[in-house]
């Protein structure tokens, strides 16, 4: 149930998103206007695989959460990723009918089935320390994209840790 | 997969005597990966009047030539250096000149010849023993035109029984996933001679981790054409496509018990991957595992009492077995910091994996008691993917040892490893099916 709830979620900022068009920005501008800068981001930022779909992924996703890293083989929160969690937190509580959807990301080292379930995990993380703070569970979803949508294709660290990330996604207010 | 209606018959063959397989070659001349024993394939002899389907006793020789290629086991004797010509000579032992083949170095020979009738296709192939000058099988197949691969690969089959005692493992398909046609992974089948390709789906959405039902007529595979990460099943004969498992979460690497009534699967509890056994209409039979760790990749033992999966449960990824009906996991693997992707043999006694060593990721087998363990491939890339021929003999993986991600069989020494696919895209999660029919 919750699957198909989301689904649909997802499926009307798509939508939202597509069908719109050049007006989308005109809307979200005047969402932004009235909701304190939160609209245009919001609308215009769709999942890592939508984006992927439309050859955007890794442009623009800059919203106003911010991704968090982690180490190889690792779903702990470091001292950056929390502290990125908490203005996260307080950005969530200021906008309290946003929903986000947490994805989790994983690094192309290791086998695509054990780095989806990692990212399982680091999105997991990401939720669980985000709900600590205060923020209801159920405005959070989390999904694992694995090793399967990175942002950066080259085969060294510098890129691996950018991917290595959870990612969120404002599915709507 | 299409039900296969043409027949075979083997005919009056193996002639009474020695099998070559009883004979001084088994053990000795052979060893894997060896490439010692000089064949020649010869294309079948056309006896049809019209110029009808002219290149089929060529294509029949290729893929012979192909499958022999993968196994290791044979030197394929170049086709420029034969002396006998196809279309003029004979292709019994009475007709054939051995001396013609001894000369170019050949003790083992595929001669044949076939006709065509409509859309059907009569084919007699027969292995002598040149040393010896006598025949050592010999098979006809009736069917249509369009079955020349399987005949092709039954008789490789066949070779390999003759030779190293047991049947051959490429009377069957590979399953994989490749970006070769956009940027998604999306399904594909082909012919272990790497013919006959087929695309499954085109979703343009993720799909991964694809593996065959025991009969080889479904794929189990997830994807998120729903958006979330979903285990479906397609019927590769009516190209129905069913939704298996819908949890919220994980719904990945569906694996067939060896008896089809089951799959195992990895789902998702309170944010961690867990091991389940659903029946065929994804309804929960039991948990396999509960545990605050992640637990992923589960491959059923031969007899379908056990499972190998992957779990960080002692603080990184390796291999364990626990019983179907739960219980305590047993470690398998004890070096390497990380083990992932078990898949055990068919014939029960190793689990092939993918640990991280020598800067990249490579392939190793292991007993099931955890002794003896064997690493197949050496820093080449990253080396990973590992699935069983039907045989025990072969494993086909996935490699990016030339750059791109693609498709090698590999014996169980890691001494030949022959390399399958080719082209743009990558190539991954290759699945072995059981034999045909």
């Amino acid at each position: 149930m919750a699957v198909r709830l989301r689904a649909v979620a997802v499926l009307g900022v798509l939508l939202a998103v597509g069908s719109m068009g050049c007006s989308a920005k005109k809307k979200g501008a005047a969402a932004g206007a009235a909701g304190g800068g939160v609209g245009e981001e919001g609308l215009a930022a769709g999942s890592s695989l939508e984006r992927y779909k439309q050859g955007t992924l890794g442009t623009g996703e800059e919203g106003p959460l911010k991704d968090i890293h982690f180490a190889f083989d690792s779903a702990e929160l470091d001292e950056q990723a929390r502290g990125i969690l908490r203005d996260d937190a307080s950005w969530l509580k200021d906008h309290s009918k946003a929903k986000v959807e947490i994805e989790g990301h994983c690094d192309e080292r290791g086998t695509v089935e054990y780095n989806l379930a990692l990212g399982t995990k680091r999105a997991g993380a990401a939720k669980e320390y985000v709900v600590a703070l205060g923020i209801s569970a159920d405005r959070l979803t989390t999904i694992s994209y694995g090793e399967e949508l990175p942002l950066c294709h080259e085969h060294n660290e510098e890129c691996w840790q950018k991917n290595r990330r959870a990612h969120f996604v404002i599915l709507g207010e | 997969m299409r039900r296969m209606w043409w027949t075979l018959l083997v005919i009056s063959l193996v002639m009474a005597g020695v099998r070559a397989s009883d004979a001084q070659v088994r053990g000795t001349i052979f060893g894997p990966g060896a490439r010692s024993y000089p064949v020649a394939v010869s294309p079948l002899r056309n006896l049809s009047e019209s110029g009808a389907a002219a290149n089929f006793g060529t294509q029949f020789a290729d893929i012979v030539s192909a499958d022999l290629n993968l196994s290791g086991f044979f030197k394929l004797l170049d086709r420029a250096a034969y002396i006998e010509k196809p279309e003029t000579s004979g292709y019994t032992a009475d007709g054939i000149n051995f001396d013609n083949w001894s000369v170019i170095g050949a003790l083992a020979l595929v001669k044949g010849a076939y006709s065509v009738s409509g859309d059907n296709v009569t084919a007699e192939v027969r292995l002598f023993d040149v040393y010896q000058r006598r025949q050592l099988a010999g098979v006809r197949y009736h069917g249509p035109l369009g079955e020349l691969r399987r005949m092709a690969n039954k008789f490789a089959d066949e070779i390999m029984k003759q030779f190293t005692g047991e049947r051959g493992p490429f009377d069957t398909r590979f399953a994989f996933v490749s970006t070769r046609d956009g940027k998604f992974k999306e399904l594909y089948v082909m012919s272990p001679d790497g013919g006959d390709l087929q695309q499954v789906t085109t979703t343009q959405t993720i799909n991964v981790s694809p593996s065959w039902s025991p009969d080889s007529h479904l794929l189990l595979y997830t994807s998120y054409k729903r958006g979330n990460p979903d285990l479906y099943v397609a019927d590769l004969a009516s190209g129905r496509d069913v939704l298996i498992s819908s949890r919220p979460g994980l719904n990945l690497g569906g694996r067939f018990s060896p008896d089809g009534s089951k799959i195992a699967l990895t789902i998702e509890d309170k944010g961690n991957a867990d091991i389940a056994v659903v029946d065929r209409g994804g309804n929960l039979l039991r948990r396999v595992t509960d545990s605050w760790a992640i637990d992923v990749s589960p491959s059923w033992s031969p007899d379908g009492r056990r499972l190998a999966f992957t779990s960080n449960r002692s603080g990184a990824p390796q291999i364990y077995i626990v019983g179907v009906d739960g219980g305590e996991p047993r470690r398998v693997t004890f070096s390497g910091t990380y083990n992932t992707s078990p898949a055990w043999s068919p014939k029960g006694d190793w689990i092939a994996y993918v640990s991280r060593a020598d800067g990249g990721f490579n392939l190793f087998i292991v007993k099931v008691d955890g002794g003896d363990t064997r690493q197949l491939t050496q820093a080449a890339g990253n080396n990973e993917d590992p699935s069983w021929a039907p045989d025990g003999r072969y494993i086909v993986f996935s490699s990016s040892r030339t750059g791109r991600e693609k498709l090698f069989v590999t014996d169980l020494t890691g001494a030949s490893q022959v390399q399958l696919t080719r082209g743009g895209g990558d190539d991954s999660s290759p699945a072995w099916s059981r034999w045909l029919e």
